[in-house]
C-alpha cells in the first residue's frame, strides 16, 4: 500500500515536470501539425468554417504546378550554392582569424555583427545599398558591375540574395569553424611542418580531420535554414524582377495568405516537411560516415 | 623582419581591408540617416554636411518607438524565461527518469526540431485564434514557450546526463523536496548551458519575423520592432533618409546588447553548435 503511494507520488511529480513542455509543445506544433495533415487533403479557403475533403488531389496539383516548381528549383539552386561558398568562405576566413593577427578580436567582431541583425532589416539595408550607393560607387570607382541592375534582372536577382544572406550569416559560421579549429593540436602541426608538409598539405591531412565534425554541423545549419529562405527576399526583391525569386516557402506563404487557398497552401507546406526531413536525414547520414572515416 | 612575421602583416592588411568593405553597407546607412532627403539623392556617400536628427525625431514619433521597444522586450523576456523555467524542469526530470516512456517523452519533445515554422504556420494561425493568443503581446510570448523548448530540452538534456547523481542524493536522504533541490542545486549548476540557450533564444526572438507577422501585426501597439521597420519601409519607399532611418532604429537594441554580451554570444553560438 504505501509502496503504491509512493509510486503515485512519483508518477504525480514527473507530470508536474515534464506536463508543461508537453503540453506547449502539442498546442503549438502538434496538433497545428496534425491539421495541416488533414487540411492538406481538403479544399478550404480559410474563411469559411467549411472544408472539403478531396483527397490526395491537392498533391496532384502540386505537380503539375508551374509556380510550385519554378520556386522550388530556385530554392535548390540557392541551397546548394549557400551551402557551397558559405562553408567554403567561412573556412577560410576562420583559418585566417585563427592566426596570430593583432587585431583579430576586432576583426572577428565585425563579421558577426550582420548575424545579430534581422534579416527583413539586412535586405532593407541591401535594398539601399543596391539602388543608391551601387550608382554613386559606379561614378566614383568607374567599376562597371556597380552598375548593373542587380535587383531588376532575374539572374542577378538570385546572387543577390545569395550574397546578401552569405553576408548576414558568415559570422556564425567563422565562428563555428575558429571554434573547430582551436581544437587541432599545435604539435601535430609542428610535426607535419618538420616532415617537410606544405601548407595545403597540412590542412588537408592535419586540419581537416579536426574540422569534421565543425563541417557536419555548419552543412547541417546552413541546409535548414537555407530550405527556408524567406524574410531576406519579402524585403530585398518581394519575389522580383518578374516573379523570379519565389522560394518555396514564400510560395506557400502567398498560396495561403494572399490567394486564400489554405487548403492547397497547406498541402505544398507537407511537400516541404518531407523534402526537409529527407535531405537532413540523408545529409547527416552521409556527413556523419564521413567523419567516423576521417 | 623574417619573412614569417612579414606574411602575417600582409594577411592582416588584406584582412582589414575585407573586414572595411564588409561593414561598409552598414556605416553607409548610418550615415545617411542623419541627412536629408536631397542630400541622400544627391551623393550617397558623402558625410553629412550636417548633422541632423529630424529624421529621428519623425521615424521615432511616427511609429511610435518606446511603444515598440517594449513590445519587443516584454515578447522576448516572456518567450525566453518560460523556454528556460519549463525547458529546465522537463528535461531534468527526462534525463533523471530512465524508463522507456521517459525516453519516448523525450523524443516527443525534440522531434518538432525537424518540422520547418512553414509547414505549420497555416494551421498555427487558426489554433491561435481559438486560444485568443493572437493579436496580442503576450499572446505571442507564450506561444514561443512551444516553439522554442524542443532546442532548450535537447540541450539541457545532454547536459543534465553529465552531472553526477550524487549530489542530489545526499540532497534527498536529508529531505529536501524535489523542487527545492531543482531549485537550490541543478538549476545554478545549469548555469552555463542557461547562457547558451538564453543567447539563441533572444537573438531568435528578438529579430523573428514571421510568427510575429501571422500573431501581432494588424494593430499598432502590438508590432513588434521588424514589424514596424517592414511597414514603415512599405510606406515610405523611395525616402530613403527616413527608411535608413528605421533601419537604425531597428537594429540599434541588437547593436547594444552584442557589445554588451559579444563574450557570452560568441560562447553561446560555439556551445549549442556543437551540442546540436
Amino acid at each position: 500500500m504505501k509502496n503504491n503511494k509512493s509510486n503515485l507520488g512519483k508518477i504525480v511529480e514527473f507530470g508536474i515536470f515534464v506536463l508543461p513542455v508537453i503540453i506547449f509543445v502539442t498546442i503549438t506544433i502538434y496538433i497545428p501539425f496534425l491539421l495541416s495533415s488533414y487540411y492538406s487533403l481538403t479544399e478550404w479557403n480559410g474563411v469559411s468554417r467549411a472544408s472539403h475533403f478531396i483527397g490526395f488531389k491537392n498533391f496532384s496539383n502540386i505537380l503539375n504546378d508551374s509556380d510550385f516548381k519554378a520556386a522550388s528549383i530556385f530554392t535548390l539552386k540557392y541551397c546548394i550554392l549557400f551551402v557551397v561558398l558559405t562553408n567554403g568562405i567561412a573556412i577560410i576566413l576562420a583559418v585566417i582569424l585563427n592566426k596570430k593577427l593583432k587585431g583579430v578580436k576586432v576583426l572577428r567582431a565585425v563579421f558577426i555583427i550582420p548575424y545579430i541583425f534581422s534579416l527583413v532589416v539586412v535586405g532593407f539595408i541591401w535594398k539601399f545599398i543596391f539602388s543608391q550607393g551601387f550608382a554613386v560607387l559606379a561614378k566614383i570607382t568607374g567599376l562597371g558591375f556597380f552598375n548593373w541592375s542587380w535587383l531588376g534582372e532575374p539572374k542577378l536577382g538570385f546572387i543577390s540574395i545569395l550574397l546578401v544572406t552569405i553576408w548576414q550569416s558568415i559570422g556564425f559560421y567563422i565562428i563555428i569553424y575558429i571554434a573547430g579549429l582551436q581544437t587541432v593540436p599545435d604539435e601535430m602541426l609542428e610535426a607535419a611542418t618538420i616532415d617537410g608538409a606544405g601548407t595545403f598539405q597540412k590542412f588537408k591531412k592535419v586540419t581537416m580531420p579536426f574540422l569534421a565534425p565543425s563541417i557536419t554541423t555548419c552543412v547541417f545549419y546552413a541546409l535548414i535554414n537555407s530550405i527556408k529562405v524567406f524574410d531576406v527576399i519579402i524585403s530585398l526583391t518581394a519575389g522580383g524582377p518578374g516573379g523570379t525569386t519565389y522560394s518555396v516557402t514564400y510560395d506557400i506563404y502567398r498560396e495561403a495568405f494572399q490567394n486564400n487557398n489554405y487548403g492547397y497552401g497547406t498541402a505544398k507546406a507537407m511537400f516541404l516537411f518531407v523534402a526537409v526531413l529527407i535531405i537532413t536525414a540523408v545529409q547527416l547520414k552521409y556527413f556523419k560516415g564521413k567523419e567516423i572515416e576521417a | 623582419m623574417n619573412p614569417k612575421k612579414s606574411r602575417l602583416l600582409v594577411i592582416e592588411m588584406i584582412m582589414i581591408v575585407v573586414a572595411l568593405v564588409f561593414i561598409y553597407p552598414i556605416f553607409l546607412v548610418f550615415m545617411n540617416s542623419f541627412k536629408t532627403f536631397s542630400e541622400v539623392m544627391s551623393n550617397v556617400v558623402a558625410l553629412p554636411k550636417h548633422i541632423t536628427v529630424a529624421n529621428y525625431y519623425y521615424v521615432w514619433k511616427y511609429i511610435n518607438y518606446p511603444r515598440l521597444f517594449i513590445n519587443n522586450i516584454i515578447i522576448t523576456t516572456l518567450g525566453v524565461t518560460g523556454i528556460i523555467f519549463f525547458g529546465a524542469l522537463a528535461s531534468y526530470k527526462l534525463s533523471r527518469t530512465t524508463t522507456r516512456y521517459s525516453w519516448m517523452l523525450f523524443m516527443f519533445c525534440i522531434t518538432p526540431i525537424l518540422i520547418p515554422f512553414q509547414t505549420i504556420m497555416i494551421t498555427v494561425v487558426k489554433v491561435a485564434k481559438i486560444l485568443h493568443l493572437s493579436n496580442s503581446v503576450l499572446g505571442l510570448g507564450i506561444q514561443y514557450w512551444g516553439f522554442g523548448a524542443p532546442l532548450a530540452v535537447f540541450i539541457y538534456h545532454g547536459f543534465i546526463k553529465g552531472i553526477p547523481k550524487e549530489i542530489e542524493e545526499s540532497a534527498m536522504i536529508d529531505g529536501a523536496s524535489p523542487f527545492k533541490i531543482f531549485h537550490s542545486i541543478i538549476f545554478p549548476l545549469l548555469k552555463p548551458v542557461t547562457a547558451t540557450i538564453i543567447i539563441i533564444n533572444v537573438m531568435w526572438i528578438w529579430n523573428d519575423f514571421l510568427l510575429p507577422l501571422l500573431m501581432v501585426n494588424d494593430s499598432n501597439f502590438t508590432k513588434t520592432l521588424t514589424l514596424a521597420a517592414y511597414t514603415f519601409v512599405g510606406q515610405y519607399t523611395t525616402d530613403w533618409q527616413y527608411t535608413m532611418t528605421a533601419v537604425v532604429m531597428a537594429v540599434f537594441p541588437s547593436i547594444i546588447f552584442f557589445i554588451v554580451m559579444q563574450k557570452n554570444i560568441v560562447k553561446g553560438l560555439t556551445a549549442g553548435s556543437v551540442k546540436g
